[in-house]
């Protein structure tokens, strides 16, 4: 059986592309960390280490780091037919 | 497969000419690259009749959901690259999306609304994402207690403001002209918000930073100087553009790139209808876009005989 994806999901409550890319991880079937950055500062930094910017949403599939809601990419690394 | 209907975008216009399509039993697909449109971006909305204050994210849910109640055929997260007419009379149009997919459909709707307008000045590029943002809705939360800029005395510019001074420690708004544009009602929150500084007549000239964006250069326009503005972040929110670059080349568009619509929504070639902020309609409003939307589908199928 293949292993699951480890996703984390960096976003801030009233993004409207964050709050896409995680529907649009529920209606797939994926189970992912949701980081609201607004709140932790460390969570924050650490966004902004792995990604390099500041705008969100950013999601960390497998430890690859993909920038804003891009279903192309998204779909690529979680094998989903568009 | 030759749909009756083709609509193009996905707030509040097309997703209200979709429901009405849908009623009248057109057969209609819908394709749109996101859901809302600038909607999505309002903090809260205070407009929209029926509530009396709403987040945009709750009302693009509130639409999508009326909408998908329907048997719609629907293409989310997905973007047209461009229209074509591949008959005369009685008119066939092919569509052709950004990931190369072709439909063919007897009448348009393009609903496809703004897109925010760039300053285009050196290193906004760069910037973009490194201290730069067009969303303060998405990205005000992360500028707390820091100090930011919005260009931009508009209403936009002045509700991201707003927002902002939930969070960052000062905001300053460069706004071009000699006075604020927003609402009067706006105007007085800004006013009474110590946070927020307005400075008038101010141009924009120069980004500077190295990772992150660090500060602007602006001149002042009635005394000419140049004066550094040192900041952690800049939002900009200067207005839009009508996104009609789809479909420019092959119907008439004003001088401010907005498709010129009939009182039927019709545009200069048959059978192409538009609504909402794409057209040259007099005010963009998010329940008059709605009505536009309305308004176009009644009219296409009135077009198409139904």
């Amino acid at each position: 059986m293949e292993k699951k994806p480890h996703i984390k999901v960096y976003s801030t409550p009233m993004c409207p592309y964050c709050y896409t890319l995680k529907e649009f991880l529920k209606e797939n079937g994926f189970e992912f960390e949701d980081i609201d950055v607004s709140k932790d500062k460390k969570s924050l930094d650490e966004m902004v280490e792995k990604s390099g910017q500041m705008g969100v949403p950013v999601i960390e599939i497998d430890g690859e780091i993909i920038m804003g809601f891009d279903k192309e990419k998204i779909c690529k690394k979680l094998k989903i037919s568009e | 497969m030759l749909y009756e209907l083709i609509i193009i975008g996905g707030g509040p216009a097309a997703i209200t000419a979709g429901i009405y399509a849908a009623r009248k039993k057109v057969k209609t697909l819908l394709i749109c690259a996101d859901w809302g449109g600038q909607m999505a971006y309002a903090p809260d909305i205070e407009n929209y009749p029926g509530f009396e204050k709403i987040t945009g994210i709750e009302l693009v849910n509130k639409f999508k959901q009326h909408l998908k109640n329907y048997p719609i055929e629907i293409l989310e997260h997905i973007r047209v690259e461009k229209i074509e007419t591949i008959s005369g009379d009685n008119p066939i149009f092919k569509i052709r999306t950004l990931k190369g997919e072709e439909f063919q459909t007897r009448a348009v709707i393009v609903a496809t609304g703004k897109v925010p307008r760039k300053l285009n000045i050196p290193k906004e590029e760069e910037f973009i994402g490194k201290g730069i943002s067009f969303c303060a809705i998405c990205d005000a939360p992360l500028y707390k207690d820091k100090v930011v800029a919005v260009i931009g005395g508009g209403n936009s510019g002045c509700d991201s403001s707003l927002l902002l001074s939930q969070y960052a420690k000062k905001i300053y708004i460069l706004q071009f002209g000699p006075n604020l544009t927003c609402d009067v009602s706006t105007r007085e929150k800004i006013r009474e918000n110590k946070k927020i500084q307005v400075i008038t007549n101010a141009q924009v000239k120069e980004i500077y930073g190295d990772k992150f964006i660090k500060g602007v250069k602006y001149q002042d326009r009635t005394s000419k100087e140049i004066k550094n503005l040192d900041i952690d972040g800049l939002f900009i929110a200067i207005g839009s553009l009508p996104a009609s670059h789809p479909i420019k080349e092959m119907i008439k568009l004003n001088e401010d790139g907005e498709i010129i619509i009939d009182k039927n929504n019709m545009t200069s070639q048959k059978g192409i209808f538009a609504a909402g902020d794409v057209t040259d309609v007099c005010f963009k409003q998010i329940i008059i876009a709605a009505g536009e939307g309305a308004k176009a589908a009644l009219s296409v199928c009135k077009y198409l005989g139904k």
